[in-house]
């Protein structure tokens, strides 16, 4: 039985007020599993802005978490310069994958340019009329705004942006860029339409030192971070949410110095401890950082464990704490499992 | 000019070459400098240094000690992607020269790699597959996206000694855990790793793989002591 003293839309607004909520809020970055719970096919939450978020609220009022409500995918970008995207409609695929990266060599990355309509690129009408639902619900309206390296891995490819990384350097300056300027131009889409006050701009950035090392991450992942951040806070945005994806410790300097506005939130993996996190972003509400594994391999009893450690662990931090997985719910986790996050806030997380 | 092989200070200054070409070989793979790469290949055909020699202890050398320089937190996968550019410009050189001595008998065994059903993640996977090159096996690449059932048919093809599974994304070690006791049965012969960020030594014992590696550089050492 439910002993909880707020519901989960004042729970997220003593989030970002910076007040005390009742207990640890339990956020949810959850997206193909919200399809899956609903009995719909996972691309559904990906290339249908009504489906999408149908499936959100009904795993939302299943769960009983707190939020989050949003759309888009790590790996967006490419579809925005011509790409071919795949969504998740085949057996094992679990998000939207690049077909066909944009730019399949040097004179491609040279001659990438803005899209003239920025509102039909891509993606962006799907994302543009998700939003336009969000608002019409009450709900904060989101919008992906990068970031920039991530995406222009899948407007390059991984592999090739790396090679020029080292050995074109200014060429990877110039394809950025160009991805820093068309996501600015998405979010003034979204700024026009709905205005700062209710926008949560969020970045979804994989990065890691598994891959980059923290120098390349200041030249060529941070300067645009900085750009977009700054961009969006001066015009009053009212949250900021970062996804620092993985091991990203050595990053952290970078991450650190960026603006997130009135109420930053800052999403960790399992590789970055809650307590650096907070040390990290002592004014910003921190999100984490459940293994994500764990809750499609593990136990129930495995879960909850886990979630104790992470709500002991972070519930004391001054600017606020939220339990949610170290990335997305894995699509196929067991319900069982998931269930437990909820759960163990209730159990673990009273103030 | 020939050289007299009993002489001592002929057979001193061929060693010193040979020492010298291997450095250069070296040196190419680990500063990412392909033109040198092939440069020094051809300055190893001309000296004479075995082929065989010139790729396991030139190139391969450097590849080696990027691998450990990556471990070690000093380099990063877009310095291992030049390198390994470099590295297959030196062997765009020296491979034809080894098919063509016959001397594919040294190869550690055979290898069918790839990233599995429903994902395209692979630069995990090309580390791995370029360690295991370096480490000496026989490579048969299947890409990314592969059909699961497509595994066993290569490793039927090939007598596969070593099949190598990658997946980057929850839903996709899915497709693993799913086809690993159909695997093991159809290809009773075939050890079998894998590898990638979500999956861990823990899971791959409980599916009943034989073997994980956390990194490219771990997974070609586990790979050499599944063959061994």
């Amino acid at each position: 039985m439910s002993c909880d003293q707020m519901t989960p839309q004042e729970r997220w607004q003593a989030l970002v007020n910076g007040e005390r909520p009742d207990r640890v809020p339990c956020l949810q970055f959850m997206l193909g599993h919200t399809a899956v719970v609903s009995g719909r096919p996972i691309a559904k939450v990906y290339d249908d802005a009504a489906e999408s978020l149908r499936c959100q609220m009904a795993a939302m009022q299943l769960y009983g978490h707190d939020g989050l409500v949003l759309h888009g995918w790590a790996n967006a970008g490419g579809a925005e310069f011509g790409g071919e995207i795949e969504f998740p409609y085949r057996k094992y695929t679990g998000a939207p994958l690049m077909k066909q990266n944009p730019v399949q060599n040097e004179e491609d990355a040279w001659n990438l340019k803005v899209p003239e309509d920025v509102a039909s690129a891509g993606t962006i009408p799907t994302a543009l009329a998700f939003s336009r639902l969000q608002y019409e619900a009450g709900l904060p309206v989101t919008v992906q705004v990068g970031s920039p390296l991530t995406w222009a891995g899948s407007v390059c490819g991984e592999e090739r942006l790396m090679l020029w990384i080292i050995k074109k350097p200014d060429l990877v300056h110039h394809v950025l860029r160009v991805i820093t300027d068309l996501i600015l131009r998405k979010a003034d889409l979204w700024l026009r339409e709905f205005g700062p006050e209710r926008l949560m701009a969020f970045d979804l950035c994989i990065e890691t030192n598994k891959l980059y090392s923290p120098k390349q991450f200041e030249a060529f992942a941070s300067p645009y971070l900085k750009e977009i951040h700054d961009y969006l806070t001066e015009r009053g945005t009212s949250i900021f949410l970062s996804h620092i994806c993985g091991e990203q410790n050595k990053n952290l300097p970078y991450w650190s110095q960026l603006s997130f506005g009135k109420r930053g939130m800052i999403s960790v993996g399992k590789e970055i401890a809650l307590a650096t996190a907070a040390a990290s972003f002592p004014e910003c509400v921190i999100l984490g950082n459940v293994d994500p594994v764990l809750v499609q391999e593990g136990t129930p009893e495995m879960v909850r464990a886990l979630c104790r450690e992470c709500i002991l662990e972070g519930k004391g931090h001054p600017g606020g704490y939220a339990l949610m997985t170290g990335c997305e719910v894995p699509p196929q986790a067991p319900p069982v499992n998931v269930g437990q996050m909820v759960a163990a806030c209730r159990e673990f997380g009273r103030y | 000019m020939a050289v007299d092989s009993n002489n001592p200070q002929h057979q001193q200054a061929e060693d010193a070459t040979e020492q010298a070409v291997l450095e250069r070989l070296k040196h190419a793979v680990m500063e990412g400098d392909d033109k040198a790469a092939v440069e020094a290949a051809e300055a190893a055909v001309v000296a004479g240094v075995d082929p065989q020699k010139a790729i396991m202890e030139g190139l391969a050398a450097g590849m080696n000690e990027m691998g450990r320089l990556y471990e070690e937190g000093e380099c990063y996968v877009p310095e291992l992607m030049v390198a390994a550019e470099a590295l297959y410009a030196g062997l765009g050189v020296l491979q034809p020269l080894v098919l063509g001595s016959g001397a594919r008998d040294a190869k550690k065994g055979v290898v069918v790699i790839g990233v599995v059903q429903g994902d395209i993640h692979d630069i995990g996977k090309n580390l791995v597959k370029l360690m295991l090159e370096v480490s000496g096996f026989e490579i048969h690449d299947l890409g990314r996206d592969v059909a699961m059932e497509r595994f066993v048919e290569e490793c039927q093809r090939v007598n596969a000694d070593l099949l190598c599974l990658s997946a980057l994304m929850t839903t996709t070690i899915i497709a693993i855990k799913d086809y690993l006791p159909e695997f093991k049965a159809k290809l009773p012969h075939t050890k079998i790793m894998i590898g990638g960020a979500p999956l861990n030594q823990q899971l791959a014992d409980e599916w009943g793989a034989d073997g994980y590696g956390e990194n490219a550089m771990e997974a070609a050492r586990v790979a050499l002591r599944l063959v061994a």
